[in-house]
């Protein structure tokens, strides 16, 4: 036994050697980059700025805040076509106004509002230490991004967690809409004399102090929605600086503003600056147009046939008793033949009517129903013929506001957030709740005239709330103007009346009940 | 006499020392063919004093009275003979097929059988499944208890998922490591089937445990064919194989999806100015025909081995060619090997060399062109006719409709290829110091492995699948994979009374590295380059092009030691440790020791029992644990988050891509398994039956985080745990033993149950409150339809959804309200869980019949218990316009036209227990007359698959471990290596057809 116990000693004392020698687990880096060996150079330091801004790029995208907006409004409407976008009834529910939270819309809407709001807090938290005057106008900039992200948290969801300090680390539980809307206030109201009065190409894209005004007049403009006590003499104020700054005006042809190249427009006010190549995520052209598409535009992919214009709504633009202006040939109903209708310059928001391919001959949807009276030469009708469970493929107007071209799945138009329309608008909507119709008309018609539609020759809540419309389609507003206007909750195309208020605010998305319990749902929501 | 049997090959005597009292001399022969055995070991009974025969099989040896000697080499049953009065002793052993099985590959050794104590497969050559088998692990499928080996669909590119007892992590870690020849980390495309001598698989932690954090999901230990001592020998072995469909999807002929259109009034209008309904393209086209073709696959091996008293060698070369039955699927593929041996310093050094190359270029084809078979219009023509509703893409009939493509142009416009190259190489020298202290061995090895793999794919300007959209799409990768080993072992063995003990002690040094290159480019102006000049794409010019490449490494290095102890072969005790570390850990954990003891005592050596021959009890525990699947994981890393614009340009934003987590550690299991060896009715019947339990815990699963205080989103953490228990019961009997007539009888079955005991640590959740939805149905129409749960407290393989309780009048299914509330919503309060996605059983069954020269095998394998989504039936078997207007019918049993709505619910999921007669050979040995220069000659016939016994109705009943997302619309599916452990269950539409193979083959040996 004395042997044994020598040898194994023996060994013991070979493996200690060993030991020493060859115990390194020290990791060697090829393609990462860690604290270590980055944020050495200011370029590198600006790369971190670029974050607050490419959270933006889920913005034109499917099942995001764009889409719980329109699909819940009645702009849009994703129709069941037999086995083909039903997903569970989530859109069905939207439009109708039956959505619950376990709805993966509201879900992924809030992962990117938090996420870029947990971006902003970061990107503050690490400017501070920085300490920099350059740091110093960063900062002011990301409060800005982060109250319109606020912005959209509260009009959407309304009553959302305060998280502000990337250091406080505690789950956040509710605050009321009220006091989130103060504080998204305060902060533009300290930021918006820091931010740049520049509105130039190193400010594109960017938000600038016109950019952050603007925000804070849609707060003010919806404020009695948010808040119960309306703000229309502010929301009027900002408008006015924004229109009294003169760097904005209308520009001459409404579509130059959804142009593949529209970074030009004197309209625009806030952009995503997307890019086939260096800014991802803009899909419109996929999300709306028939599969058939692809060949009429030489898309490199398929489209997916799935937004389409309510037709109510896209009446309103060529109905002369909605719409007066010059008459002419539109298509209309199941765009069989061309009718006589109200052409309004703006209905380059949609694409209608027989479709072609590159080379001249009809494109044809071989799998079309046999009751769609189109056949299978692909015709979007305005005329959708059921929500569901049969939708016709070839139903519904498409959302052509943004110019398509050739290319991949992805758009290179800046995406419009905000625009000086809006802003006129906007304007005339405070003052005419504010008695001051004259004023609101002269805007109104301004609007109108740039549309190529007559003039009105008054004005009402309710003519300006359809001029609204026809202005401002699919540009995220008209669920806030139908809430404003308290239309949200009344019977329209393939929906009932809403039995109560509560689905003017979404649901807290169940994801995020289950993983924090100090939150708690919306009213109305089980 | 154990020692001596214990290490048989590599132990010689010595024998200067002995009395001059007479001596013997003899010849060994093989009792069976009469050759000469060279290197036999003869030894006087209870002495040292022996020898070897020489070349010829002679041996001399010097004896004293009343001498007993004992003759033995590995692979025959040694022989005790007494001397007497004679001077020549001639002896013929015979071959011992227990004895060979009775050598155990363990973990940096062997042991003799009897010895083991903790749970150890082993399967020889014999033993392994016949026929045309291209992948190792397949040689093992269905034959040991609790190892699954599924390759859902006759894909001859496919892998094989293993899995050991189930499923015990969710981590990366989910196949057992590989160990060929000792090469930790081998890669078994390295190894031809034809080459593998045996094959050992440690089941249990404790068995697994020496090799520490990588042991947790067993490991499979190969050990290939040496050469031995003697005359050189020559083995051919080929075979040629045809190979055709076996089970595919039921879906409408054409005259029967005409019925359906002409008979029903919203699909049989005839257009103005047309002569038929529009979903009528007036041809008739079985697509499964179009796609398919008769397989053929022929292997050729050539191996010649031999050796001197002080070499061995063994080389072969293989060859395989494989056409698989989708068109344009199959690889050629070539390997070499040479193992070498060399004693030297008086037999004292042992010199081992293995080196093995294998070069493979595959056709991966497209396995969407039998999903579209099933789905495509059949009354459309193949290519392009000027048919109304039809497009022409590149000459084939298209149709410009969501989610639709030729199936045929999918595979003859479109290619998928890829080489790889794989190279092993160890050499191991060990010295044996006995001369110094009698049982010390002391071996170091080095091995270095490189696999390099090209990846190639062209799609065609015409082609709708992916090409027609990029005017051509060209894509190119390669991967480079690097694995060195350094390892050094000393083994002590002793005895003292009846204790034997043995000691190993080791340390091991591993390090990886991987680098990868990808591009994809299109806008060609010609299809002639495919992907072989992929600089002619004009997207790179326009931006529109892609690239990418990444490197990364990481270190393992251990510290092991292991004390074997056998009490008078009665008791026996086996304790084991690694400590071991690895960079891919967070630096505040780095190292973990994992340790392993087990135990068994011989109840035969010790009572009666009638009609047992043997019959071993024991017990064993044992820690392992499991590396994450990435590197740098641990690490705070920064990465591009995309663009934006600054100062009127794109500049790069970066950000944080991952979050540290310095404490990052291995996953553990601990398992606990008793079970006992026996054999009894003169060793008829024996078995194996094994019970255990194990414990994952600290799975490394990326999470949802709280940001702040974190910079990202996720991080990897330690979360979590599984429980995991079952059964394992294998039997092999004798049933008939005559001389001219056997029968043998060999059953093995297991039982697996698996459950999800946490997701949660802490306030850290992998998934919401424990409870995770995955595995979306997907498009057309049924996105945000998830089809598997995981839960907290649940068992693991829960397939969820709605329950259809009838059918609507207007054809609408009607689902039930579970919740109660009156109405049914589209919402999980409505789902339920509708089937398990786990088998509860798997099982296998061999019969062995041999009369005189004549053998016949039939193999049975099966699973029981488990559930799939009949995804095919979930999109398509229903009258729906989109269907009927887009699609073919599918139409199985289960088919009822008056259902209207595609919507998947409990009645797309069906049981789909199976028994499937994996293979049938008969072969025939043709007797060889005295003195014939031909050693073995043998025929043999063999079917794979030719029957498979199920009510499911999909195309596969094998169990899905894992699940490869569906895409649509020309997305490719999810990777093998990406597929989501999560969701079992699922038969997705991208499913290669099963295939039943015919094998001819011939063994010839000289």
């Amino acid at each position: 036994m004395k042997k044994i116990v020598k040898n194994i000693s023996l060994m013991a004392l070979g493996l200690v050697f060993i030991t020493s020698a060859c115990t390194d687990l020290d990791e060697e880096l090829y393609s990462q980059v860690t604290a270590d060996n980055f944020f050495t150079s200011d370029e590198e330091f600006i790369s971190a700025l670029g974050q607050a801004y490419s959270g933006f790029a889920s913005i034109g995208n499917h099942s995001q805040l764009w889409s719980i907006n329109e699909i819940a409004s009645d702009e849009v409407v994703i129709a069941t076509k037999g086995g083909d976008w039903f997903d569970g009834g989530i859109l069905l529910a939207l439009h109708q106004h039956t959505y619950a939270p376990d709805n993966g819309f509201f879900n992924n809407t809030w992962g990117a509002l938090y996420g870029n709001i947990n971006t902003v807090n970061r990107l503050i938290f690490q400017f501070e230490q920085l300490g920099t005057p350059e740091a110093d106008a960063f900062i002011a900039e990301l409060r800005a991004v982060r109250a319109l992200w606020y912005f959209w948290a509260l009009d959407a969801f309304g009553n959302v967690p305060l998280v502000t300090d990337f250091t406080d680390t505690d789950t956040k539980g509710n605050t009321s809409r009220q006091d989130v809307y103060n504080f998204t206030i305060s902060e533009l109201n300290e930021v918006i004399p820091l931010l740049s009065e520049e509105k130039s190409s190193a400010t594109y894209a960017r938000i600038n102090r016109w950019a952050a005004l603007t925000i804070r007049m849609k707060l003010y403009l919806n404020a009695e929605v948010y808040t119960g006590t309306p703000q229309w003499a502010a929301a009027e104020e900002d408008a006015n600086a924004i229109i009294n700054s003169g760097l904005y005006s209308l520009e001459g042809n409404y579509a130059s503003n959804f142009a593949v190249d529209n970074a030009g427009s004197g309209e625009n006010i806030f952009v995503v600056p997307y890019d086939v190549n260096l800014f991802q995520g803009f899909n419109w052209h996929q999300m709306t147009l028939h599969y058939v598409s692809q060949g009429t535009y030489g898309f490199n992919d398929q489209p997916w046939n799935g937004y389409a214009t309510v037709e109510e709504f896209y009446n309103s633009y060529i109905d002369p008793d909605q719409n007066p202006g010059p008459q002419g040939m539109v298509w209309a109903d199941e765009a069989l033949e061309e009718t006589e209708g109200t052409r309004d310059a703006r209905l380059s928001n949609f694409i209608v009517g027989p479709q072609f391919l590159a080379d001249g001959s009809r494109a044809e949807d071989g799998a079309a129903e046999a009751d769609d009276p189109d056949g299978a030469p692909l015709t979007f009708s305005p005329k959708i013929n059921e929500i569901f469970p049969n939708s016709w493929r070839q139903g519904g107007a498409r959302i052509g506001k943004y110019e398509f071209t050739s290319g991949p799945s992805t758009m290179g138009n800046d995406f419009v957030i905000f625009r000086y329309a809006d802003v006129l608008l906007t304007r005339a909507e405070a003052a005419l709740r504010q008695g001051n119709n004259a004023d609101a008309l002269t805007l109104v018609n301004q609007i109108r005239a740039r549309a190529g539609v007559a003039a009105f020759a008054s004005i009402s809540l309710e003519s300006l709330y359809g001029e609204r419309g026809r202005e401002m389609f699919v540009e995220m507003t008209r669920r806030q103007d139908m809430i404003r206007f308290e239309k949200f909750d009344d019977p329209y195309w393939e929906k009932t009346q809403d039995a109560d208020d509560h689905w003017e605010i979404f649901p807290i998305p169940q994801a995020q009940l289950d993983a924090n319990d100090k939150l708690t749902q919306n009213p109305g929501y089980n | 006499m154990k020692k001596y049997l214990l290490f048989g090959l590599s132990l010689f005597l010595v024998s200067s020392l002995w009395a001059q009292e007479g001596s013997v001399t003899g010849t060994v022969t093989d009792a069976e063919t009469g050759e000469t055995v060279p290197g036999a070991n003869v030894v006087e009974k209870g002495t040292t004093n022996g020898t070897i025969t020489d070349f010829d099989g002679n041996y001399k040896l010097s004896v004293s009275d009343d001498a007993t000697l004992v003759y033995s080499f590995v692979g025959y049953a040694p022989q005790e003979v007494e001397v007497g009065a004679r001077g020549i002793i001639d002896v013929s052993l015979d071959l011992d097929i227990q004895s060979l099985s009775e050598i155990v590959v363990v973990g940096y050794g062997t042991q003799n059988k009897k010895e083991i104590t903790s749970s150890v497969a082993s399967i020889s050559a014999e033993d392994f499944n016949k026929g045309t088998v291209n992948d190792p692990v397949q040689l093992l499928q269905g034959k040991v208890a609790g190892l699954n080996i599924s390759r859902p669909g006759g894909n001859p590119n496919g892998t094989f998922n293993v899995r050991l007892r189930g499923v015990s992590t969710v981590g990366a870690n989910t196949e057992p490591l590989v160990v060929i020849d000792g090469v930790i980390g081998g890669s078994l495309n390295t190894v031809d089937p034809n080459d593998i001598a045996s094959i050992d698989i440690l089941k249990d932690g404790s068995a697994a445990a020496i090799y520490g954090t990588r042991g947790s999901s067993g490991v499979i230990l190969v050990t290939t064919k040496t050469g031995k001592k003697g005359k050189t020998q020559v083995d051919y072995n080929g075979s040629f194989a045809i190979e055709d469909l076996a089970r595919t999807m039921d879906f409408m002929s054409p005259s029967e999806y005409r019925d359906l259109i002409y008979n029903d009034s919203r699909f049989n209008q005839i257009p103005d100015g047309a002569t038929r309904p529009v979903n009528d393209f007036g041809s008739s086209t079985n697509w499964l025909d179009e796609v398919t073709q008769v397989g053929q696959a022929q292997v050729h091996n050539l191996a010649f081995s031999g050796g001197t008293a002080s070499t061995t060698y063994r080389v072969s070369m293989n060859y395989r060619d494989t056409q698989g039955v989708g068109i344009g699927t199959g690889f050629e593929q070539l390997n070499g090997r040479i193992n070498i041996s060399q004693n030297a310093l008086n037999d004292n050094m042992k010199l081992t060399f293995g080196l093995s190359a294998t070069s493979k270029k595959a056709q991966f084809g497209f396995e969407e062109a039998f999903r579209y078979a099933v789905v495509a219009n059949p009354t459309m023509p193949v290519n392009f006719d000027g048919t109304t509703g039809t497009i022409d893409r590149g000459g084939y009939a298209e149709r410009d409709i969501f989610d639709f493509f030729n199936p045929v142009s999918i595979a003859e416009q479109n290619v998928n290829e890829g080489d790889d190259t794989k190279v092993l190489m160890n050499l191991r020298v060990n010295y044996d110091f006995s001369d110094f202290v009698e049982g010390l061995s002391v071996a170091v090895a080095y091995s270095k492995q490189e696999e390099y793999e090209t990846r190639a794919e062209y799609y065609n300007k015409g082609a709708k699948f992916r090409g027609f959209g990029r005017n051509g799409l060209a894509l190119r990768s390669e991967n480079r994979k690097v694995n060195q080993l350094a390892e050094a072992t000393g083994n002590y063995t002793t005895s003292v009374n009846d204790m034997n003990i043995s000691f190993l002690g080791g340390y091991s040094f591993q390090e990886f590295f991987e680098e990868g290159f990808g591009m994809q480019g299109g806008d060609f102006l010609t299809d002639a380059f495919t992907y072989n000049n992929i600089g002619a794409s004009l997207d790179f010019p326009n931006g529109q092009g892609g690239a990418g490449s990444g490197a990364n490494e990481y270190r393992i290095i251990g510290f092991f030691g292991r004390l074997n102890l056998n009490y008078d072969d009665t008791y026996f005790l086996s304790a084991s440790t690694r400590y071991e570390g690895s960079s891919r850990f967070g630096v505040n954990n780095r190292w973990g020791m994992f340790p392993a003891v087990s135990a068994g005592v011989n109840l035969t050596n010790l009572i009666d029992i009638p009609f047992v021959d043997n019959l071993k009890l024991r017990g064993s525990y044992g820690r392992t644990g499991a590396l994450p699947g990435q590197s740098y994981i641990a690490l705070q890393q920064y990465g591009p988050t995309g663009t934006f614009f600054y100062n009127g340009e794109y500049v790069p934003s970066y950000g944080p891509i991952s979050n540290a987590n310095p404490d990052l550690q291995w996953e553990t299991k601990d398992e606990i398994d008793f079970g006992f060896d026996f054999s009894m009715l003169n060793n008829r019947l024996s078995g194996t039956f094994d019970w255990y339990s194990r414990q994952t815990k600290d799975m490394i699963l990326q999470v949802n985080v709280p940001v702040p205080p974190n910079l990202f989103g996720q991080t990897f953490v330690n979360i979590g745990q599984f429980d995991n228990s079952g059964v394992e019961l294998s039997l092999s009997y004798a049933a008939v033993t005559n001389k001219d007539f056997q029968w043998d009888v060999s059953f093995n079955i297991a039982t697996f149950k698996t459950e999800v005991a946490s997701l949660t640590s802490g306030d850290l959740s992998f998934g919401e409150g424990g409870v995770l939805y995955r595995a979306n149905m997907g498009a057309p129409g049924q996105n945000q339809t998830n089809l598997a749960r995981v839960k907290e407290g649940e068992e693991l393989g829960q397939l969820w959804g709605v329950v259809q309780e009838g059918i609507n009048e207007d054809g609408t299914p009607r689902f039930a309200d579970l919740d109660g509330d009156g109405t049914f919503c589209s919402c999980d309060d409505d789902r339920q869980v509708i089937g398990n996605g786990l088998p509860e059983a798997t099982a296998g069954f061999t019969n062995t019949f041999t009369y005189k020269n004549w053998s016949l095998n039939v193999f049975f394998r099966g699973a029981f218990g488990h559930d799939l989504v009949n995804s095919y039936r979930g999109f398509y078997e229903n009258t729906e316009g989109t269907t009927v207007n887009n699609y073919n019918v599918v139409k199985t049993k289960y088919f009822d036209p008056s259902v209207s709505r595609a919507a998947v619910s409990s009645v797309h999921v069906e049981s789909a227990d199976f028994i499937q007669l994996n293979n049938a050979t008969l072969s025939y040995d043709v007797p060889l007359g005295e003195g014939s220069q031909v050693r073995r000659l043998r025929l043999f016939v063999s079917s794979q698959n030719p029957l498979t016994f199920t009510n499911y109705t999909g195309v596969d009943p094998e169990v899905r471990y894992t699940d490869k997302n569906d895409s649509d619309n020309g997305g490719r599916a999810t990777s093998d290596a990406d597929a989501d452990g999560l969701s079992p269950g699922i038969e997705r539409r991208s499913t290669y057809f099963t295939t039943r193979i015919f094998t001819l083959g011939l063994n010839l040996g000289f």
